[in-house]
């Protein structure tokens, strides 16, 4: 029997018995739509999630610590857990790793005019510091030339304000461009100061805005970003006002206590972290911990929800099973007028076989399309309420529901599978009839 | 004329001692005892016996349906015995056309395409089977009936159209198992009458089986069996001529 005329029968028996065949197909339909929603739900999760933590921070950065090792004991040779010129130079070579740049902090008050405020320093090198991918909302990046030049993050410019009265507003202060003092001193610009005798007197150093980042709300927003050296020469300057120790050079030569590594892909940030801390010693953050965390929450989920989808795509099975061994008892004397007068064996299991899996595909077709309109209904109609709902379980954001199309694809394919699956026993059964013993029953 | 060919020639069918026993639960129920016969090309043979003689059961192990428990068939040089079911499937597509009592046509099939269903199993094109699915269908005076539903016609054109199906793909061994059993006589006797010309046009062998004595009329040869032996050999010759 050639394949169009086996295929054209297999729909006419389909067809004959339609409302078995449309309660199997039926089946298959709630089958895949639970297991494609389930799993959509699962998606949606997942995205949110990671809307949700890229509000935490950069997900393509990794901040990394050192990790002691600047004791006296320390080998010069080991520089495990050190980082230092050339451990910074052998992590800008991991495979992955886009840009890697020393980092020092500090705290410190930045004043503009009669308005103060104070933030985190950072010092990091200006020149790796472009490839970061920081978009610039005002003025310009930092450049290495930028002689004591200062980049705000978005939040800053708006929390200056006059410390000698008490107006406090949201506007943003202009500061590109603008003459900047930096200090460490608490008080600055204060008409009134303590009268404590053993305050530091901390220097007062000139600066300049340069720009202002464009992103809000992430952690970068609440930083101000200088070049490392001129913020190292103000560290020293802040230290020997305390009178501590300056001489940090170890046995190491100069070392820092952190660095920031950037990866464009996110995908490898997960290699390159685990490369950090188990190859070369160090501590290591990033905001990728959290979505491993809610990925794998998302996960465990998503399979729970695809488990449920899966039981009904199973009874769907039995559904589709049922069927084919209900149609071979209806059909018993046709298979044997069929083997009679010659119906090769293989074509009469091979019908069987395409008539369930018609079914699984059909339903997995209608399934599919059912999907896709409840997951379109989930995202418009939907989202206020299942939104409240997820927010619970950790995810807010645009969609509840994403189907990738590879989960389509997939849920077709599986449909399909579990119809011929389905339909292999019955067909077996169908091809072993006795073609007499068929014919007898009348 | 025929009788001399016949003589000569080698059989086309050779049954030699074959013996069929059933098994019911403890009991052995023997439905042939020890059969021989021969069968040659363009003879028309009728099996004539009671119901539970072991003529159906005879007819059966011809076509490959049933294996027997003793002895030997050949069709030709053929061990139809011998093949399996996969074989002895496509011999049955090959070779041997059906007629049933209860005519056995799919339901859901037309009636032109219940005449092509041979064909459909060998794999001919739509094209050249279509073709002679009609040409079938008219030689057996249904033309116009093409596209019925069997459920639209009556018992005898249902059986013109299992004649047709049995025929279209021109077998060497038409089978015919009580092929009038559910028709009325005179619906009997145009439908034995179109079985017989057709069969004797394209010189094919017909094998009949039936309890009913004025079918026989048609044969060349009458094989009466009883009890699962062969009680008697008439050839007809004559009266045919």
């Amino acid at each position: 029997m050639n394949s169009r005329d086996l295929l054209d029968l297999c729909f006419r028996n389909l067809f004959r018995r339609r409302a078995r065949t449309l309660l199997a197909v039926i089946g298959v339909v709630v089958g895949t739509c639970a297991i494609v929603v389930m799993l959509s739900i699962g998606y949606g999760l997942t995205a949110n999630f990671q809307e949700q933590i890229e509000s935490y921070g950069n997900l393509h950065l990794i901040q990394v610590s050192a990790n002691g090792g600047s004791g006296v004991n320390a080998d010069k040779n080991d520089l495990k857990g050190i980082i230092n010129d050339k451990t910074l130079k052998t992590m800008g070579e991991i495979k992955g790793v886009d840009a890697v740049t020393p980092v020092v902090s500090e705290y410190m008050t930045v004043a503009v005019g009669k308005k103060v405020t104070q933030t985190e320093f950072v010092g990091i090198d200006a020149e790796v510091f472009e490839k970061f991918n920081y978009e610039i909302g005002e003025g310009r990046m930092l450049r290495p030339s930028d002689k004591n030049g200062v980049l705000f993050g978005n939040n800053v410019p708006m929390w200056f304000y006059n410390p000698n009265k008490n107006d406090w507003s949201d506007e943003p202060e202009d500061v590109v461009d603008e003459k900047l003092v930096i200090t460490a001193d608490w008080e600055y610009g204060m008409k009134k100061k303590s009268s404590d005798p053993d305050k530091i007197t901390y220097p007062e150093f000139k600066g300049k805005g340069v720009g202002v980042l464009a992103s809000e709300n992430d952690e970068s927003s609440y930083r101000v970003y200088m070049n490392i050296d001129d913020l190292e020469e103000i560290i020293a300057a802040n230290k020997k006002a305390r009178k501590e120790n300056t001489t940090a050079n170890g046995r190491q030569g100069k070392t820092y206590d952190q660095a920031w590594v950037y990866v464009s892909d996110i995908n490898e940030v997960e290699d390159i972290i685990e490369i950090l801390k188990d190859d070369m010693g160090y501590y290591t953050y990033s905001a990728t911990d959290w979505l491993n965390a809610m990925q794998d929450t998302a996960r465990m989920i998503q399979g729970v929800l695809g488990g449920i989808g899966g039981i009904s795509l199973f009874v769907a099975a039995l559904g589709i099973t049922n069927t084919m061994i209900m149609s071979i008892y209806e059909r018993t004397k046709e298979i044997g007028v069929m083997k009679v007068i010659g119906a090769n064996l293989k074509d009469i299991r091979k019908m069987f076989l395409i008539e369930a899996g018609l079914i699984g595909f059909g339903g997995g077709l209608i399934g599919l399309a059912l999907s896709y309109l409840i997951s379109f209904l989930m995202n418009t109609v939907l989202v206020g309420v299942m939104g409240s709902i997820f927010s619970d379980i950790g995810g807010y954001g645009s969609s509840v529901s994403i189907i990738p199309w590879y989960i389509a694809v997939g849920a077709l394919a599986f449909a399909t599978f579990v119809g011929v699956a389905a339909g292999y026993g019955p067909a077996r059964r169908a091809m072993n009839l006795s073609a007499l013993e068929s014919l007898r029953n009348e | 004329m025929k009788q001399e060919t016949a003589a000569q020639a080698k059989p086309l069918i050779r049954v030699e001692h074959v013996r069929k026993v059933y098994r019911m639960g403890e009991e052995k129920v023997v439905a042939l005892n020890d059969v021989s016969l021969s069968i040659y090309k363009g003879e028309i043979v009728c099996f004539l016996g009671t119901s539970g003689s072991g003529k159906s059961t005879f007819l059966n192990m011809v076509a490959g349906l049933e294996k027997p428990t003793k002895g030997e068939i050949f069709i030709g040089d053929i061990p139809i015995h011998k093949l399996n079911e996969e074989r002895v499937t496509l011999f049955r597509q090959k070779n041997i056309g059906f007629i049933f009592q209860a005519y056995h046509l799919l339901p859901m099939l037309t009636a032109l395409e219940n005449v092509s269903l041979p064909l459909i199993f060998r794999g001919v094109d739509h094209k050249e089977r279509e073709k002679k699915a009609r040409e079938m269908m008219k030689a057996v005076g249904l033309k116009g009936y093409e596209k019925r539903k069997p459920t639209q016609m009556s018992g005898g054109q249902q059986q013109r159209v299992g004649i047709a199906r049995a025929l279209v793909g021109t077998p060497k061994i038409i089978f015919a198992d009580e092929p009038t059993g559910n028709l009325d006589t005179n619906t009997t006797r145009e439908v034995m009458t179109l079985i017989v010309d057709q069969v004797r046009k394209h010189g094919q062998t017909l094998i009949l089986v039936t309890h009913d004595r004025s079918i026989a009329e048609y044969a060349d040869k009458v094989v009466t069996i009883q009890d699962g032996n062969i009680i008697k050999i008439e050839a007809k010759q004559q009266q045919l001529q």
